[in-house]
């Protein structure tokens, strides 16, 4: 039953990952595409312009949940690194349900109103031939954020399994 | 008690970052405990007034509200943008075998000579960081290519290491670099300026690495024996037509990155993806271009980028609380209060951000020690481009310095197991030291670099 | 007595010029004329890294208080773009006559109302240059294809015209004109564009058009200012509005002291004023577009006819008294 919940979890954070690296390659031909628009064409697209924003800023945060479920993220591993599979465990389990979850969740939800808010006043971009809809772009804080917390669960689930296998033996 | 919350918070996640969980969501976690903690006070002044439980948590938890409005701005944030970008440029590079073949080809062609060897790594070192912005790309080549070809004509194994991990890491200061942008966006100093700013302080730097190399070679020439010619039949020329067409991709990148800024056509930020579509035509030309390796180096790019980005996230809830809790005014005034005016303040900076490097990573010191540091410089009327280029000039060391330098990671992972980590430890301290000679040099006499 | 403690977020960073003296101006009189009973803090851009956010965070009450610019937000709401300046509109006596005695007040909070949000003036710059450019302008021709940093309502016209109006971030401006990735751009005026050094690499600045008279505004969450005793919401409203005074003179001042520096220091820099038949086009470009921006909303047409028909009755007194005065002197 947990297993099958990581495992769909999983699935989840490697779609993220998927996304972002699609949305990269967006972004760089995206500038690429700006750049050339302008310098030899002297034709500028305020929309274009946002748009490469738009693509970072999804492309980053979607890439969050990834590197969580690759275990990509920096760490000081001082101590970590010499710690047994069950002390790692240990550290994972207390660090994300202390630290991870209660900071991805708070920031997720208080995201929901933000994007909302967007969606409410039907708000756009400020600048001519800018890009309206606002709210979709506003809301991948809350999505990738909910992603953040899904991604942690899984490593709870993952420790757990360290942990009690740990105690089999 | 109370009042110092601030500072309590900032040695708390100190030492829970010693535990080795990521990084980037123990400052977000340690932000959020303490903003509750600070709280308290006033939660209980509202608890008295009879509010009700609803109240009560929304008031404890209402700081993070404006978590969305900060990162809204770090989304928003088109100078940061450069960051995957030029790391793609570097995984490119990496992933076609171009840095590889320059690596090769001017070992060949300088080898014979004492020294030789390790003067061409720093010069291939310092010719890929002028076209791309990462470290752990040129380390991974060249302790891949290099490496073995010195260990095996009998260099000193530290001298090898210690060569290989110095400019590996010398993307980090020539300009383009992600450092630079990051600090850049940080102190809100154009990109443009760094990078400019910049060179002066990393020529001199190379120069003091190939001086050092040349010096130990001379006067030890066993550490650095020259490679015997081999007797291929290969002529002199055919070494140096090698060379020069290895040479052509790099020379180009860094034409089309800095060429498309100093020749109007982009942008810093924008040139970062010329660069990063020019590695790609270089990779079509040079046959190795398919859609598995853009998909893999896009894939590691976002890897890498996520990483850089968690830690700003965390990083921003971090000063967040910091400043709200008010950990920021102590800091300040402790730092207003040091005796030396301005030199007891950066020498003092200095030595913080060297230290910290020890334990955490340039992120870590530009999104969290730089913005605390820097209302105090500018407060004391230190020029902003000066400050930058000594924190970045500083920050290079922190790749070097054992035991969480990414260089020495990286070249731990993929160097032989005849290379043991003190190897590899001792390798870099010379490389420090001029490291930091040339901090010192930036601090007292800035003139020199036209940096006042 | 209680003390009220309220929060006030600006969109400037610290110690920014001028718009930065206006928050603490205001902060320091309303203490003092409160005798203390009024605290207010103030969080300049780099303490809650959101310049663009206060609208937001001042509706959902996370702060009390906000310093900015209401033509911010007309991505939020189209009514807000019309209480700072508008091109061809008014000029700053002008505008401040309207807001007080013309209905713009009243307008205002009309607009504000279902946000929550009560906004007060909160300073005027004066007119603004009309930005710097590399090449002159002769002829509407020449606006084709320009290259020009100039957000806003303002872009849009620019656009009508043919030019392409281009988002480049702040740091990057200099470099980027300095380079030709841009050919012009519109900053603000000579008191905070000479210490951006536009001048340097751009010989012709030109004069305003397009805000004459751009006016800051503080805001204010609804709630907050119910719970306000009377006195004190009284001696708020002095503090800003006495404040919003105080900094169009420091403005003024400013630009008049900088004007003379520059004139001396950089005598290159050629002061050139749009010829008759761009300034022609660009106003028939902005007044279709007005006409298509006041159809968005019934609120937006109201303002746009109120400033339309207070513009008209006040010119004729401006023409009579400031500029015959001026002409007068000149014969
Ligand atoms: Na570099
Ligand atoms: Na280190």
């Amino acid at each position: 039953m947990l297993s099958r919940l990581e495992t769909w979890i999983n699935k989840i954070s490697d779609a993220c990952g998927v996304i972002a690296s699609i949305l990269f390659v967006l972004l760089l031909f995206n500038i690429f595409y700006d750049v050339v628009a302008r310098y030899l064409f002297s034709q500028v697209s305020i929309g274009m312009q946002e748009m490469e924003w738009h693509l970072f800023a999804a492309m980053f945060l979607l890439a969050i949940p990834y590197t969580i479920r690759t275990d990509g993220n920096v760490r000081v591993d001082l101590i970590y690194e010499g710690r047994s599979d069950r002390g790692k465990a240990l550290i994972n389990l207390f660090g994300t349900l202390v630290l991870l979850l209660p900071f991805v969740l708070l920031i997720a939800w208080f995201g929901i109103d933000f994007a909302y808010q967007a969606f409410d006043l039907g708000e756009g971009s400020g600048d001519p031939g800018g890009l309206p809809h606002r709210w979709i772009i506003k809301a991948v804080i809350p999505l990738s954020f909910f992603m953040m917390a899904l991604a942690g669960v899984a490593v709870v689930i993952r420790s757990l399994k360290v942990l009690k296998q740990g105690d089999n033996s | 008690m109370m009042e110092y919350i601030g500072v309590i918070m900032f040695f708390v996640a100190l030492a829970a970052l010693l535990l080795g969980y990521p990084v980037a969501f123990t400052f977000g976690g340690v932000a959020l405990i303490f903003v509750l903690i600070a709280k308290f006070p006033e939660l209980a002044e509202l608890m008295d007034e009879g509010a009700s439980t609803g109240e009560i948590v929304s008031e404890a938890f209402s700081t993070f509200a404006f978590m969305p409005y900060r990162i809204e701005s770090i989304m928003q944030g088109t100078t940061l943008m450069a960051v995957p970008l030029f790391i793609f440029m570097g995984i490119v590079l990496q992933k076609t075998r171009l840095a590889a073949q320059l690596l090769e080809a001017m070992g060949r062609l300088f080898g014979s000579v004492p020294g030789g060897l390790a003067v061409s790594t720093i010069l291939v070192g310092t010719l890929l960081a002028a076209s791309t912005g990462v470290v752990g790309a040129s380390v991974v080549a060249m302790g891949l290519i290099s490496l073995p070809v010195m260990l095996k004509y009998q260099y000193d194994k530290s001298l090898a290491c210690g060569v290989i991990c110095a400019s590996g890491t010398l993307g980090q200061i020539i300009p383009p670099s992600i450092v630079l942008i990051i600090l850049g966006d940080v102190l809100g100093i154009p990109v443009g300026d760094l990078f400019k700013a910049a060179v002066g302080p990393s020529l001199v730097l190379v120069g003091l690495y190939v001086a050092y190399v040349l010096f130990r070679t001379w006067r030890n020439p066993q550490d650095a024996p020259p490679m015997p010619r081999e007797n291929d039949g290969t002529s002199k020329a055919a070494y140096i037509w090698e060379a020069l067409k290895a040479i052509i991709p790099p020379l180009l990148l860094i034409l089309i990155v800095l060429g498309s800024i100093f020749a109007g056509i982009a942008t810093p930020t924008e040139s970062s993806a010329l660069g990063g579509v020019g590695a790609l035509v270089l990779a079509l030309l040079y046959g190795q271009l398919n859609l598995r390796i853009l998909y893999d180096s896009s894939q590691e790019t976002v890897k890498i980028t996520a990483m850089v980005f968690a830690i700003l996230l965390g990083a921003t809830a971090f000063s967040m609380a910091f400043s709200y809790t008010g950990g920021d005014a102590i800091v300040e005034e402790l730092l207003h209060g040091l005796p030396g005016g301005k030199m007891g303040f950066l020498i003092m900076s200095m030595l913080v951000i060297l230290v910290l490097g020890f334990f955490i990573d340039f992120v870590e010191i530009s999104f969290i020690i730089v913005p605390i540091l820097y209302p105090v410089a500018e407060a004391m009327g230190i020029a902003p481009v000066w400050f930058a280029i000594l924190v970045a000039m500083n920050l290079q060391s922190s790749f070097l310095t054992p035991p969480f330098g990414f260089a020495l990671f990286y070249l731990k992972g993929v160097a032989p197991d005849s290379i043991a980590t003190t190897d590899i430890y001792k390798g870099v301290v010379p490389f420090i030291v001029i490291q930091v000679a040339v901090v010192l040099s930036i601090l007292f006499f800035p003139a020199w670099y036209g940096l006042l | 007595d209680k003390v009220y403690r309220l929060k006030l977020a600006e969109t400037w960073g610290p110690n920014f010029p001028i718009f930065g003296d206006s928050t603490k101006n205001m902060a320091a009189m309303a203490n003092k004329m409160s005798n203390g009973r009024l605290k207010i803090t103030v969080d300049s851009s780099n303490k809650h890294k959101s310049p663009l956010g206060i609208f937001d965070m001042v509706k959902a009450g996370q702060y009390d208080m906000g310093h900015s610019a209401s033509y911010y937000w007309k991505g939020k709401d189209i009514n807000t773009l019309f209480f700072t300046t508008m091109p061809f509109g008014m000029t700053t006596p002008e505008q401040y006559a309207w807001f007080y005695h013309g209905g713009g007040m009243e307008l205002m909070k009309e607009a504000y109302d279902k946000h929550g949000i009560l906004s007060f003036p909160g300073g005027n710059t004066g007119n603004q240059m009309g930005g710097w450019f590399r090449k002159e302008i002769n002829t509407v021709e020449d606006l084709k294809g320009l290259k020009m940093r100039i957000p806003g309502f303002a872009g849009e016209i620019m656009a009508k015209l043919g030019a392409s109006p281009t988002n480049i971030p702040s740091g990057e401006l200099y470099t980027s004109l300095e380079r030709n990735t841009i050919d012009a751009l519109e900053w603000v005026g000579p008191s905070l564009d000479l210490r951006m050094g536009f001048h340097k690499i751009a010989p012709y600045y030109y004069t305003g058009w397009h805000e004459p008279a751009t006016e800051l505004q503080f805001m204010i969450n609804q709630k907050k200012w119910n719970k306000l005793p009377e006195d004190l919401q009284e001696i708020l409203r002095v503090a800003m509005r006495t404040a919003a005074y105080d900094m169009y003179i420091q403005s003024y001042h400013e630009s008049a002291v900088n004007w003379e520096t520059m004139l001396t220091d950089f005598p290159n820099i050629k002061v050139k004023t749009f010829p008759k038949p761009v300034m022609d086009a660009m106003r028939a470009a902005n007044d279709e577009l007005i006409i298509e921006r006041a159809k968005s909303s019934p609120l937006a047409q109201k303002i746009v006819d109120s400033q339309a028909a207070y513009l008209k009755k006040a010119r004729v007194w401006t023409n009579i008294s400031d500029r015959a005065y001026l002409d007068s002197l000149d014969n």
